[in-house]
């Protein structure tokens, strides 16, 4: 079914095509919950309310951009209002002891290949890797971070680069990347 | 992986990655994406849901072959409208300010409201109409008692709030990191004078009541330097706060009085510091009080040893003349979620048996004997006992009277329930109990050796048993409480009778639960 055909149908509150448009975004629409998500069943709770918003706000959809776009920002927001309803969320968002948290080596799952990366992602801190799926993998600016999760635009900026620290800190010790060679000049090290 | 590795390849690296990444989801969520989109449409589930209750009903009729409870069963049926739900709205209703009116009166106002009150009442017979707005939705106080300066709540205020009323603040509290506060609207007849007096009182009110000063607390001051990075923003907003107001009540200085940023942000700050310590058993457990109106079966069988009696011969059920009899259940427990589909439940319950024997009432009492097991051998043997009634099987009775087989027990019903699906406020349970139970007492009527008399004989009733309780209901979610109702099925585990009875009973109730919980 083409794209125009389910938008059409779904318009129309078709169930044929609202499941064609479902079974075809729906996985990669789960790997972004699930990022966001402390289960894999939470995530599909997401899923779902999400789905339906999406469905329900179809007549919204301006064909202005692509259709995965759309359906993946309401997604996210549905997540981060999930999230937000969850009064653990309010308190780790504003972690002001963030140094102290530290990544023990059972924390790190031991996973190979495809989802390492998004493991890891999911193995930070709620607020660090709330912050980090929505500044360096959703593309949200600080200033919409800030405002999505009623937080200080500074936080956003201190929480991402706390995250990605850390972040950087688990994949290292999983040697999925490696150590950046410090840069050096004729004297030594810069 | 990259060798040499840079920030932004870092970046790249994590979008990249993540945007591979994808799962399939379970058919649940299609399912219900699909019944909350067409809910005149339901998906097959809650087709199967019927027929899963439905099976059991059946199962208990089946297992009677007594045609004439057939209309208590069907009358049990009703539950399926169940399933179909309207989406509630509770937060709205909710939200709604509750507003209680006190008429004039002589009575003095509620004792948690007199410091408020304070000011405006000056002797002790000088009381007055009022009004008590309790918001349910968080607001912003500025420092005065105009009511244009109440937020959230001003379509109420406007149709209590009469020209020179009195606008009070008499309660605030903080709930999820918000303020909320009582507002009470007093008619008084010398408006400036009052009016005056109790822009202090309010300000005093909403923030000395709880006798802490959140400037001195560190943990206050890191989160003020949190929100506030500036850092002198808050103390500043305190100080106006604490500040005598008698600027902002100076003619022309009404725009002063709005709640500024610096304020918003200050108590903002303060909810958050003072918020209360979450206690992880608080909204995980309830408290549940129910009752089963139940069907009671029994099934008869016998253990003989050593003697060629009737009793060794067929089925027994076939020899007598048995109807099910209406009993009961009800209790009290405690439900506490051990995970987000499972609970794990105990309490204490009382329960009712009955069951009916159909019988003839003999016109004199006659000798007869009931068959008995010797506790050392495992023989049987009969012991002699007399009898006023007689078997009517196959027989017309002269005189008819109905025998009950009557139990009274205290149980400890410990299992748990687990949730099978969930949409909106509804939710599907399954569960199981275990149900150590004393029996307290009740009648028992045996079968004599010969099958022709029933022997009272309460005694033979053992006083420790041990029921299971399978169930599944659904639970509505109405406001704070949860209702719950669902077919139960409760099977007795050992005979009715002590050891020594050779007669083994075995009885069962079907019944509907009615189930209120409430979290703490």
């Amino acid at each position: 079914m083409t794209e125009e055909l389910m938008l059409s149908g779904c318009l129309r509150n078709n169930a044929t095509a609202q499941e064609a448009l479902y079974n075809r975004f729906s996985p990669r629409m789960l790997g972004v919950c699930y990022r966001f998500a402390k289960n894999r069943e939470d995530a599909e709770d997401m899923l779902q309310e999400g789905f339906i918003k999406v469905f329900s706000q179809m007549h919204q959809y301006r064909n202005e951009g692509a259709l995965e776009g759309w359906i993946r920002r309401i997604v996210v927001h549905t997540c981060i209002n999930i999230l937000k309803k969850n009064k653990k969320f309010s308190d780790s968002i504003d972690i002001t002891n963030a140094h102290s948290i530290h990544i023990r080596e059972e924390m790190i799952p031991s996973i190979m290949q495809a989802k390492q990366v998004v493991e890891c992602i999911r193995s930070l801190p709620l607020g660090y890797k709330t912050v980090l799926n929505l500044y360096a993998i959703e593309g949200y600016s600080h200033k919409e971070i800030a405002f999505m999760l009623d937080i200080e635009e500074s936080t956003s900026r201190s929480q991402y680069t706390r995250a990605k620290s850390m972040l950087e800190e688990i994949l290292i010790r999983k040697k999925i990347i490696q150590k950046p060679k410090k840069k050096t000049n004729f004297f030594g090290a810069v | 992986m990259e060798n040499e590795f840079y920030t932004d390849e870092f970046e790249q690296l994590l979008k990249e990655k993540a945007d591979q990444f994808s799962m399939y989801p379970s058919k649940r969520v299609w399912h219900s994406i699909y019944n909350n989109l067409h809910p005149s449409r339901r998906w097959p589930s809650v087709v199967i849901s019927l027929f899963f209750i439905s099976s059991l009903i059946l199962i208990g009729y089946l297992n009677t072959g007594e045609n004439s409870i057939t209309r208590q069963i069907n009358s049990n049926s009703n539950i399926s409208t169940s399933f179909v739900s309207e989406k509630a709205s509770p937060e709205k209703i909710s939200r709604k300010p509750e507003v209680v009116t006190y008429s004039k009166t002589t009575q003095q106002p509620e004792l948690q409201y007199n410091n408020a009150f304070a000011d405006v009442i000056t002797n002790e017979t000088d009381f007055y109409a009022y009004t008590v707005v309790k918001s349910n939705m968080p607001v912003y106080l500025s420092a005065t008692t105009a009511s244009t300066d109440i937020k959230t709540i001003p379509e109420t205020l406007e149709t209590i709030n009469n020209p020179g009323d009195i606008v009070q603040t008499v309660n605030t509290y903080i709930r999820s990191n918000q303020i909320f506060a009582d507002i009470a609207v007093i008619n008084k007849k010398n408006k400036t004078t009052i009016a005056k007096s109790s822009v202090n009182s309010n300000t005093e009110n909403m923030i000395v009541s709880n006798n802490t000063d959140p400037v001195k607390s560190p943990a206050a001051d890191e989160a003020n330097t949190l929100l506030n990075p500036a850092g002198n923003q808050t103390n500043t907003g305190l100080a106006k706060l604490n500040a005598p107001k008698e600027n902002a009540d100076a003619p022309g200085n009404e725009d002063k009085r709005a709640v500024t940023n610096e304020e918003k942000a200050w108590m903002e700050n303060y909810a958050f510091q003072n918020k209360p310590v979450a206690k992880k058993w608080k909204g995980r457990l309830g408290y549940q009080v129910y009752v089963t109106p139940a069907v009671n079966y029994r099934k008869l069988t016998t253990k003989v040893k050593g003697s060629a009696t009737p009793f060794a011969q067929g089925d027994i059920n076939h020899s007598i003349s048995q109807k099910p009899g209406f009993g009961f259940e009800a209790g009290v427990g405690l439900n506490y979620a051990v995970a987000k589909r499972l609970l794990v439940k105990a309490g204490v319950q009382f329960n009712y048996t009955n069951y009916n024997i159909a019988a003839d009432r003999a016109t004199h009492p006659i000798t007869t004997t009931i068959l008995l097991n010797d506790p050392a051998t495992g023989y049987s043997y009969s012991s002699a006992r007399t009898s006023t009634t007689s078997n009517t099987f196959n027989a017309a009775p002269a005189r008819p009277v109905t025998l009950h087989n009557r139990t009274y027990q205290v149980s400890l019903p410990v299992g748990f329930g687990y949730k099978l699906s969930s949409q909106d406020n509804v939710e599907w349970f399954a569960g199981a109990t275990l149900q150590p139970s004393y029996y307290f007492g009740g009648k028992a009527h045996l079968i004599s050796t010969d099958l022709k008399s029933y022997v009272s004989d309460p005694s033979s009733i053992s006083s420790w048993n041990l029921n299971v309780g399978i169930e599944t209901y659904m639970n509505f979610k109405l406001g704070t409480y949860n209702f719950q109702v669902g077919p139960q099925v409760r099977y007795q585990v050992n005979s009715t009778y002590k050891r020594d009875v050779a007669l083994i009973e075995k009885p069962y109730a079907i019944g509907l639960k009615f189930g209120l919980t409430k979290g703490f």
